[in-house]
């Protein structure tokens, strides 16, 4: 049985610079009293450090706005406003997570507007019985059944399962398991206090782990009916 | 050996495996699992959700959007 944890590169300090990143408007004033060269180079170091987070910046994209259109234009508005803000990056702090909270941020000020989840927000409030119980109570035996049948899962389910539970649980789950993202880092980009990552966490792999277990049961991909239920969250989204 | 137990394993299972406990406590759920098939098992399937969640979840952003993007940062960098 495997006890290993999840690879994470070390984790670099999210730098103070992260938490203000110009609007355009004050960078007109600021760009006018660079040099050409100055305005140069900082588009090549930009374009080498930053352009490469295109494909997971665009990933993130696809799990926050649901559809490529509005995907790409959410990658394309962060990559000009972190260029714009680029100048105020510290170097040697970490990048993607700077990149990351611009893009939380613009997601959260422009699209979720537009698609107003009623539920977000009050989702964190509810205790842990009003979203069922966690503990199941199958064997070890039915638990690696559970492993296998997770893993033989296609992608589309997977994708589709972590597109139906609500945002702010799909964000952790995303900034935690896909990104690698340190717990006080989710904190930073979701501007929200440690615990509350940790319960977001906890909550949508939980989620996650019920809608697979479904998945697996109607297509009778485990013998047994195992899998944790918790009939009272099947609403929530 | 310092065996956690069972309950203080299964709540700290997911900050093992998302690598926020300190090297003391992974060794005393690391102890525990080796003796405890029921935590072990749990564990495996903390593991396969992330594994599974990371593979399903790699994109590729198109190249036309490569290009409007380039094309948009040169077009900041020319208003000067």
């Amino acid at each position: 049985m495997t006890t290993t944890t999840l690879e994470r590169p070390p984790s670099t300090e999210v730098g103070s610079s992260a938490a203000q990143y110009t609007q355009s408007s004050s960078l007109d004033s600021r760009l006018m009293t660079d040099t050409t060269d100055e305005l140069a180079a900082r588009r090549a170091l930009f374009q080498e450090q930053a352009l490469p987070f295109m494909d997971q910046l665009y990933g993130a994209a696809m799990r926050m706005t649901k559809n490529p259109a509005d995907a790409a234009d959410l990658v394309q508005e962060t990559f000009v406003k972190a260029f714009a803000a680029f100048g105020q990056f510290e170097q040697g702090t970490n990048l993607k997570a700077w990149l990351y909270r611009i893009l939380t941020n613009t997601f959260i000020n422009v699209y979720r507007k537009k698609q107003r989840d009623p539920y977000q927000g009050a989702l964190d409030d509810l205790e842990d019985w009003q979203l069922g119980s966690a503990e199941s109570a199958t064997s070890s035996s039915s638990r690696s059944a559970e492993a296998e049948a997770i893993d033989r899962m296609p992608a589309s389910a997977v994708k589709d399962a972590l597109q139906s539970i609500p945002e702010d649980f799909r964000l952790a789950v995303y900034f935690a398991d896909v990104e690698g993202f340190s717990y006080q880092e989710i904190a930073d980009i979701m501007k929200t206090p440690v615990g509350t990552v940790m319960s977001r966490l906890h909550r949508g792999r939980r989620l996650l782990r019920e809608l697979l277990a479904d998945y697996a049961r109607e297509r009778g991909m485990t013998a047994q009916n195992s899998g944790p239920r918790a009939a009272t969250t099947r609403s929530t989204t | 050996m310092t065996d956690c137990g069972c309950d203080k394993a299964k709540a700290e299972l997911e900050e093992f495996l998302h690598n926020e406990l300190d090297a003391q406590q992974c060794q005393d759920i690391r102890d525990h699992m080796a003796h405890c098939d029921d935590c072990s098992a749990e564990h495996l399937v903390g593991l396969t959700l992330t594994t599974k969640v990371k593979e399903a979840c790699q994109e590729k952003a198109p190249d036309e959007l490569k290009q409007l993007i380039i094309g948009a940062i040169d077009r900041l960098d020319a208003r000067t």
